[in-house]
């Protein structure tokens, strides 16, 4: 791996942790405001997540295993706020009827 | 109040003074990097670095000790059993800590030999206190875990959060003996040093912070017991399903069998993933409560936790944790930095939030407010992300320079060094050091004065 390989390959990791984190972050925010801005960001930024991983897939060194690693935990990233969501409302709403 | 939780002050009063200690020494640290002659023949990096690095984990363990010691007799209804044990120990093990940092100062080197193990330093990272110390934390510890267990199993109202508490310090107590085995050889050495630094940080501290949150929420926002508890067992199996074979990620280039490299990266892969739910469970709790509280800054502090968690440990690490980036990152300034990030986020952060809940408490203060809690947060927040930025951009440099391009030779290690992306980093690790240094005498200040002067009103409100 060149020093350059390595630079773009730990940033194109870093973003994308970071931009499913600013996609669960805006999907949170959604959730509560309903507007349309809020929705098209967090659409937005799994997208550029998707985008980052295309990129890591497409343009780095990795390994395969590696690459298929990070296809696998898009999906998983892209249910993780919808799932979470459900639950936390699932278990705050039984407390108020219990 | 019970006197556990005239205790837990004590602990606390001890940790918040310890993490001023190890900013000192963590600003010392950085000014070598600045001006390698200082104190040259007097106080050399290394005794700096291991008066930061060690009273990092004593401040930390200080702090979870004074958490779990306020809230386990509001837990259980009764003063935990063999309080008064705990109470002479917490001066002894406050007097270990000042003998240590005295030694290590003074006295400085030891003799390859059992004198210099017992008497001087163990040398090994995070656990250099002499064996007479580190013997002594065991016995801290093991009381520590007497308390809990032992009062748990009197009342016969072992909670879901004290089930897990009481199973967690086994571990906790356990892995700590650790500390001890005085092995030559260097790859079997670090692959058992490793089952203290990691599982002690990642599986069991991870355990512990999550518990005392546990506590924490349901004071702070009167979150009910039954959503604390079901997150905490979540949390345990994903903290048991991706941070215990997460402790790979340390067994690359050590001369461990090279599965590790696969299993290490795979499952440290995985561990941005209930990161995210963290995060997504701090908006929801934001977003219900409209960040009404009557303590903003325990709130906001638990708000820290769960995004300076997220990166610090989920963004910063996943830069370097696949193998083939961590074969360049390993050991430079990027580890430093992730390390800072995460420990902050993980830890940090958490302590602070129940050092205000106390405060609260303590103090009987109907609100917890004002203006200084927010400069101090905004300077340690802000002073932290700063030197992990500027720790961030030395640790790519050497990178890159010393690693990728030069091969990890000598020269290219000088290379790294001198590079001006390098000094010029460590220059501004330095500066903002000294911004987080300032928000850390904002946050004693504040936490000292909070509800020492008020107003007559509240004053008879109090008296009635």
């Amino acid at each position: 791996m060149t020093s350059i390989h390595l630079l773009e390959t730990a940033l194109l990791l870093g973003v994308y942790v970071l931009l499913a984190g600013l996609y669960g972050l805006s999907y949170g925010i959604d959730r509560f405001r309903h507007r349309r801005w809020t929705q098209f960001a967090a659409r937005a930024f799994y997208a550029l997540h998707c985008a980052a991983a295309v990129s890591a897939i497409v343009w780095t060194p990795l390994y395969p295993g590696w690459k298929l690693l990070l296809v696998a935990s898009s999906a998983a990233i892209f249910f993780i706020p919808r799932l979470t969501w459900r639950f936390l409302e699932r278990t705050h709403t039984g407390e108020v009827h219990s | 109040m019970y006197r556990s939780q005239k205790l837990a002050i004590k602990y606390m009063v001890a940790a918040i003074s310890l993490f001023g200690v190890m900013t000192l020494a963590g600003l010392l640290s950085a000014y070598y990097y600045i001006n390698p002659d200082f104190l040259f023949g007097i106080l050399h990096f290394n005794i700096a670095k291991i008066l930061h690095i060690d009273t990092l984990v004593i401040w930390l363990l200080m702090g979870f000790m004074g958490a779990i010691y306020w809230f386990l007799p509001d837990e259980l209804g009764r003063e935990p059993i063999g309080i008064w044990l705990a109470e002479i120990l917490f001066y002894v093990f406050c007097a270990a800590v000042v003998v240590v940092a005295v030694v290590f100062v003074v006295v400085q080197y030891g003799g390859s030999d059992q004198a210099g193990l017992w008497l001087v330093n163990q040398g090994r990272k995070y656990v250099e206190a002499p064996r007479w110390a580190a013997s002594g934390v065991v016995v801290v510890m093991v009381v520590f875990a007497f308390n809990v267990i032992a009062t748990a199993i009197s009342t016969r109202r072992a909670t879901g959060i004290i089930a897990v508490l009481m199973i967690d310090l086994i571990p906790l107590v356990v892995l700590y003996l650790d500390a001890f085995p005085a092995i030559t050889n260097m790859s079997h050495d670090l692959f058992w040093w490793w089952w203290l630094v990691h599982l002690w940080v990642e599986a069991t501290w991870e355990v512990l912070i999550g518990c005392i949150m546990a506590f924490t929420l349901m004071q702070v926002l009167g979150t009910s017991r039954r959503i604390v508890e079901t997150w905490l067992y979540i949390e345990v199996a994903l903290v048991l399903g991706t941070g215990i074979l997460g402790l790979g990620h340390h067994y690359f280039w050590i001369g461990t069998p090279d599965y590790w490299l696969g299993i290490g990266g795979f499952f440290s892969a995985l561990e941005p993933l209930p990161l995210l739910g963290m995060i997504i469970h701090a908006i929801y709790d934001a977003g219900t409560h409209h960040m009404k509280t009557t303590n903003r800054p325990a709130l906001y502090w638990m708000m820290a936790e769960a995004f300076g968690n997220f990166l610090g440990g989920g963004v910063w690490g996943f830069m370097i944790t696949l193998p083939q980036i961590n074969m360049y990152a390993h050991g430079t300034q990027w580890t430093v930095s992730h390390g800072h990030f995460a420990f902050w986020g993980a830890y940090g952060c958490g302590v602070i939030a129940v050092a205000y809940l106390m405060v609260q408490k303590a103090r009987a203060l109907p609100q917890v407010d004002g203006q200084l809690w927010k400069w101090s947060f905004a300077g340690l927040n802000l002073g932290l992300v700063a030197m992990v930025g500027a720790l961030l951009v030395a640790g790519i440099t050497q990178s890159m320079i010393e690693r990728a391009t030069g091969g990890s030779t000598l020269q290219a290690y000088i290379a790294g060094q001198e590079s001006p992306w390098f000094s010029e980093a460590m220059i501004l690790r330095f500066v903002f050091g000294l911004v987080f240094s300032a928000g850390y005498a904002l946050l004693v200040y504040d936490l000292a004065r909070l509800g020492r002067r008020r107003t007559v009103a509240q004053q008879t409100a109090l008296a009635t």
